[in-house]
């Protein structure tokens, strides 16, 4: 019988690049989001007072 | 029909006429592909031996890379004199214009390579016209490479990285007809059996006809304005 | 708009239970491989995440398509998004690739189709985002993506074909090349079945992801928008 060659070193490091890269793309989402809706959130009040102040 | 050929041959004709009066496109191609050439025969030692293997990569390269010039140039040259705006503004089919600067570019491609084969047969004392099917290889795959050129410098010359955007759209792009076109030459080149050329013929066959229809379809969607 | 639909949760929460059972049957129910051993295991998800790359391009001719029909903005999200997924996810298939060929042929790098092109698509996506960059106007940065997005997929498998023929006429001496040549192996019914669970795992991942980034997409033309608002 043939023992299996000892690979589990390469599993490990497929499966940390795998897992590693998807969260790093998943983070970017997150990250970009958050931004995003700060931004939105800062814009809607720049318009708010701009309405008040074109108001009177 | 014949408005459509009548807009065709006038954009050809334009391209042509006014490159025989400036001759800056033509003349800076040609100096570059044999600037390339003098750089390969010292990079790669082209000595007899190593000639054989390699003559129709250098031959490829080198008119891929005066190809990429004369394509970035003629698209520019129309985008900055407001050409192409008076071009599109004219009661003429779209496509016409995009098969006129295609017809063109290739035309430009060819004669690079008419005086880049003399050249460098002389320089290396090798008849490159021996084989006939080397003048089609040089023909198909230059169609192809301008097919997909002539659409992708339309775009490149409309973003803002214009000079460096179009090798990196185009090269990935034209790997097959570079690959094809390498290796059908090479076989030409060193006698092959027609049975091995031919898988290379086909393929560039193939890209060609692809292309061109797939060009022609969504080339009005590139300059529409 | 502001809060997520009930569906994308569901989706969600789907996608995660299917990416745990695939990992558990990766690590617990499939067999070790004799003559490899542990690193054949990767071969699930490396295939997998090929997968996800091919759907992704391929979903961004569909929507570069529509959009040059349609001309609806939102499909040209779904072609950025598309790319931008598949292209993180061939990054994974190349990366396994390398690492899955360093124990079984000895090298890291082989010249074999399948990963030639896989990376020639990488550079050709990289390029397509380079392409948006360099366009300021929106409308004409959706009409070139759309354009270029399908040129590119078109060319793709005549690439695949040029490189294969390529390797047909000239044989490779390491290790055959071809994973089908050494480095194959029969897949055992526990191996099949991991193998499906993860594929279907990575669509779920693929549609959840993807519909994640056209709400992100729609988020940041809405704020374009009211940045233009102001400054007017």
């Amino acid at each position: 019988m043939d023992t299996p060659a000892n690979t589990v070193a390469y599993m490990i490091a497929g499966y940390a690049v795998i897992f590693g890269v998807m969260l790093i793309y998943i983070v970017s989402l997150v990250v970009r989001h958050r931004n995003l809706r700060q931004e939105e959130q800062l814009l809607e009040e720049l318009q708010k007072e701009e309405k008040k102040a074109g108001k009177p | 029909m014949r408005g459509f050929l009548r807009a065709l041959g006038a954009v050809v004709w334009k391209d042509l006429a006014a490159e025989l009066r400036s001759r800056e496109l033509l003349s800076s191609m040609l100096v570059f592909a044999l600037l390339v050439i003098f750089i390969f025969n010292f990079a790669l030692e082209l000595d007899a031996v190593a000639r054989a293997n390699v003559t129709s990569g250098v031959l490829w390269v080198t008119f891929v890379f005066a190809g990429t010039l004369g394509l970035n140039r003629s698209l520019a040259v129309e985008k900055d004199r407001g050409c192409l705006d008076g071009l599109l503004l004219a009661p003429v089919d779209r496509t016409a214009i995009y098969f006129g600067k295609a017809i063109a570019n290739l035309v430009f491609m060819l004669v690079v390579a008419a005086i880049v084969l003399p050249v460098y047969s002389i320089l290396y004392n090798v008849n490159l016209f021996a084989q006939g099917g080397l003048l089609w290889v040089i023909f198909l795959g230059a169609e192809g490479y301008t097919a997909v050129g002539t659409l992708l410098a339309a775009m490149a010359v409309q973003a803002r990285t214009r000079d460096i955007l179009l090798p990196i759209l185009l090269f990935p792009v034209v790997i097959p007809v570079l690959v094809a076109a390498v290796k059908a030459s090479s076989g030409y080149l060193q006698r092959l059996p027609m049975e091995e050329i031919l898988p290379w013929l086909q393929l560039l066959l193939a890209y060609d006809v692809i292309f061109t229809s797939i060009a022609f379809m969504v080339f009005e969607s590139v300059v529409e304005e | 708009m502001k809060s997520q639909p009930r569906l994308l949760i569901g989706l969600d929460v789907v996608t995660v239970l299917v990416m745990a059972v695939a990992t558990y049957m990766v690590f617990g129910y499939a067999p070790i491989e004799r003559v490899m051993g542990a690193v054949q295991k990767v071969f699930y998800f490396h295939v997998a995440a090929g997968w996800v790359g091919m759907l992704g391009f391929l979903a961004a001719v569909v929507a570069g398509v529509a959009y040059l029909v349609s001309r609806k903005p939102v499909w040209d999200l779904v072609g950025l998004g598309a790319i931008e997924i598949g292209l993180t996810f061939m990054l994974i298939n190349i990366i396994t690739g390398s690492i899955w060929a360093r124990p079984i042929w000895n090298t890291w790098w082989t010249w074999d189709p399948r990963l030639t092109t896989a990376t020639i698509m990488e550079l050709l996506y990289a390029a397509y985002l380079m392409l948006r960059q360099g366009i300021e106007d929106p409308e004409r940065r959706a009409r070139f993506g759309a354009v270029y997005a399908i040129i590119g997929f078109i060319s793709v498998p005549l690439t695949f074909f040029s490189i294969r023929i390529y390797r047909t006429i000239h044989p490779v001496v390491i290790g055959g090349g071809d994973p089908t040549v050494s480095g194959s192996f029969s897949m055992t019914p526990a191996m099949g079945a991991t193998f499906a669970v993860s594929l279907v795992a990575f669509s779920f991942l693929f549609a959840s992801l993807l519909w994640h980034r056209i709400r992100l997409g729609q988020l940041g033309a809405r704020v374009e928008q009211m940045k233009l608002k102001l400054t007017e």
